[in-house]
């Protein structure tokens, strides 16, 4: 033991600290105003200082036993880890990925699964109309009342043909209209049917299939009375987006589902990390889609009262949301 | 004198009470983080909460100034402007901001990717979604509670109690939309470089022999680190320093046999001196594989 002699964790650490004490000062400022304020020089020292800090690290822990230079290392790695591995992500970036073919992909990934919804959905309706047919007393077993409203076996032809053309009511009633919808069943359905699909499909299953139960009693109500092209350009209009997006929610929520139910070679939780990739971005389409349905809803059923014209409008929207998911990204893959 | 704990088991009550996570980036050092308390996480959601629903009300006021009745409208206008407002504040921020809300900031707290290569933009998305569904739904109902159904209130119950278990069962403390997005939630570390005991006193005047030095581990060193660092600020804490400085002294004096007076006055340089000596003893075992973590020879745990 001499004066002269520093131990070695010592001497370690009198060769290093600068370097240490450079890398504090630059993950400082990414810590108050972002990497952006790093030139192009500051950010090479950065990554490369970085590099060399976890290395000291690394061997601080076999050799030395000073428990202050542990922490401060141990911080200083973290700090600067966080700033070197920050997403790098831009608003338009985001946007332009989602949009320009990550979303449309998931949606093309998960065509069995849509394909399930939307078969759910039909047997549901077909089940209500056959049994409807029988008895127009099941209208009432499917169709919540709140739902229902006036229109029922029990209403006149002519409230019922009322109800699909009521153009009263100003711009306010209309976003009235729109805000009530956003948050009334359909929502609701969608949200839960995404959400409770990790439980091994069934819930979302058995709301779809109620949704198309429901939609099928209208149906069979509106037909029995003559009014089925009406109803159906009604429907149409915003229906062609909002049943579209009650599928693709309800797809999301059968991917998590099916990846829970079959995981193949991977963990449960890695099968569930790894579709939820996919039913995110289900999700977040049918929120949009949710959100246009609104609109439809809330304005162009008011403002369009002719048939053939809802008929047109609610498809060829349709179609355009078609085109999305079919084209976009195509090319890049 | 009856003591109910010795400092040693204090410090590692201490110790033991703190959880950690470590990630491993891709330079393959494994980095360690402390995992996020429950109540910071719990005010960093308030705070946030807080700021949405400012935003919201500032919203519904000015619609209210201008020429429209919203009266009818005004839950559901709200309902609505919570959602658009909230959903991209917590992903819009977390995205831009390296993992922390407004309240995460202020609590100082983060968002981690777990698998070590940083937050991605399906991790955040994720994550955010989940909390609607795990929080923000149930909270608006629990709003409407009262006109909800029993059925309904059961349901609404479990799933509260579900979402609050669930972070607890965990030792990394992750809710629900942390497990699937593969995210944790960690506190921003903090710490200064402290002057190196070893060297800041240059003039050392004991002298210890290397069987003196077989008696202690690295836990009882780094004990004495944390005492000789400790500072005291006040006069009566000053003075109770000194005494356990004298008294821990004397203890090792004893313990090592150590034969030379040590004047109370000097207790603490002989402290500094004994720390060096020990420190350069145990570092060097250590690097002959001989790891010591305390006196009881323990291979640590």
């Amino acid at each position: 033991m001499s004066d002269s002699q520093p131990i070695r964790s010592s001497r370690f650490r009198a060769e290093r600290e600068a370097d240490w004490r450079a890398l504090e000062a630059l993950v400082e400022r990414v810590e108050s105003g972002g990497a952006g304020r790093l030139d192009f020089e500051e950010s090479r020292a950065l990554a490369a200082l970085y590099r060399k800090a976890t290395t000291s690290l690394s061997v601080a822990r076999d050799i030395s036993l000073d428990k202050s230079l542990l922490i401060y290392l141990e911080t200083l790695v973290a700090r600067a880890f966080l700033a070197v591995y920050a997403p790098q992500e831009s608003l338009s970036g985001v946007m332009g990925r989602f949009f320009g073919g990550s979303a449309s992909a998931a949606v093309r990934r998960s065509g069995w699964a849509i394909l399930m919804a939307f078969a759910a959905l039909f047997l549901g309706g077909w089940v209500a109309a056959l049994l409807f047919a029988q008895d127009p007393a099941w209208f009432y077993t499917f169709v919540p009342t709140g739902l229902a409203g006036e229109r029922g076996p029990g209403a006149s032809t002519e409230t019922l043909r009322a109800g699909l053309f009521d153009t009263e009511g100003n711009l306010l009633a209309q976003l009235g209209a729109f805000a009530a919808f956003l948050f009334s069943h359909n929502t609701r359905v969608a949200l839960f049917s995404f959400a409770l699909g990790v439980f091994a499909c069934v819930p979302s299953l058995l709301l779809t299939l109620y949704n198309g139960l429901i939609l099928g009693a209208f149906w069979a109500l509106y037909a029995d009375r003559g009014l089925g092209m009406e109803l159906f350009g009604w429907l149409s209009i915003h229906g062609v987006t909002e049943l579209s997006a009650l599928a693709l929610a309800a797809a999301g929520g059968f991917r998590l589902g099916l990846a829970v139910l079959f995981p193949g070679g991977l963990s449960r939780k890695d099968s569930l990390r790894a579709s939820s990739k996919d039913a995110v971005k289900l999700a977040l389409v049918a929120a949009l889609m949710l959100f246009v349905a609104g609109l439809l809803e809330g304005f162009a059923r008011q403002l369009i009262t002719d048939t053939t014209l809802r008929i047109v409008m609610g498809w060829g929207i349709g179609l355009l949301w078609l085109g999305w998911f079919m084209l976009a990204g195509r090319r890049a893959r | 004198m009856a003591r109910l704990q010795t400092p040693a088991e204090m410090a590692r009550k201490l110790e033991n009470a703190r959880r950690w996570f470590e990630l491993v980036p891709p330079e393959g050092v494994p980095i360690r983080f402390e995992v996020a308390g429950i109540a910071a996480r719990f005010g960093a959601q308030l705070l946030d909460i807080l700021i949405t629903v400012v935003v919201m009300v500032s919203v519904i006021l000015l619609l209210a100034v201008l020429p429209f009745t919203i009266e009818p409208l005004v839950t559901s206008l709200a309902a609505i402007l919570m959602l658009v407002i909230r959903a991209p504040y917590y992903i819009l921020t977390e995205l831009f901001w390296n993992g922390q809300t407004v309240g995460k900031r202020a609590t100082g707290l983060r968002v981690l990717g777990a698998d070590g290569r940083g937050l991605t933009t399906h991790a955040v998305v994720a994550r955010n979604l989940m909390k609607e569904v795990e929080i923000f739904m149930p909270g608006t109902m629990l709003i409407v509670s009262g006109s909800l159904g029993t059925v309904w209130n059961l349901i609404l119950l479990v799933w509260i109690a579900i979402v609050l278990i669930i972070p607890l069962t965990n030792s990394k403390r992750q809710r629900l939309g942390d497990l699937i997005a593969n995210t944790y939630v960690t506190c921003r570390p903090k710490a200064v470089l402290l002057p190196d005991l070893s060297t800041s006193t240059p003039r050392i005047e004991f002298d210890f022999a290397p069987a003196q030095l077989e008696h202690y581990g690295s836990f009882e060193l780094q004990t004495l680190e944390s005492l000789l660092r400790s500072r005291s600020e006040t006069r009566r804490s000053d003075l109770r320093r000194r005494d356990s400085l004298v008294q821990v002294a004397a203890q090792i004096r004893y313990k090592i046999g150590f034969e030379e007076p040590v004047p109370d006055g000097r207790a603490h340089e002989f402290l500094h001196a004994f720390y060096t000596a020990q420190r350069a003893f145990l570092e060097q075992k250590r690097m002959f594989g001989d790891v010591r973590d305390d006196k009881h020879h323990r291979d640590g745990d």
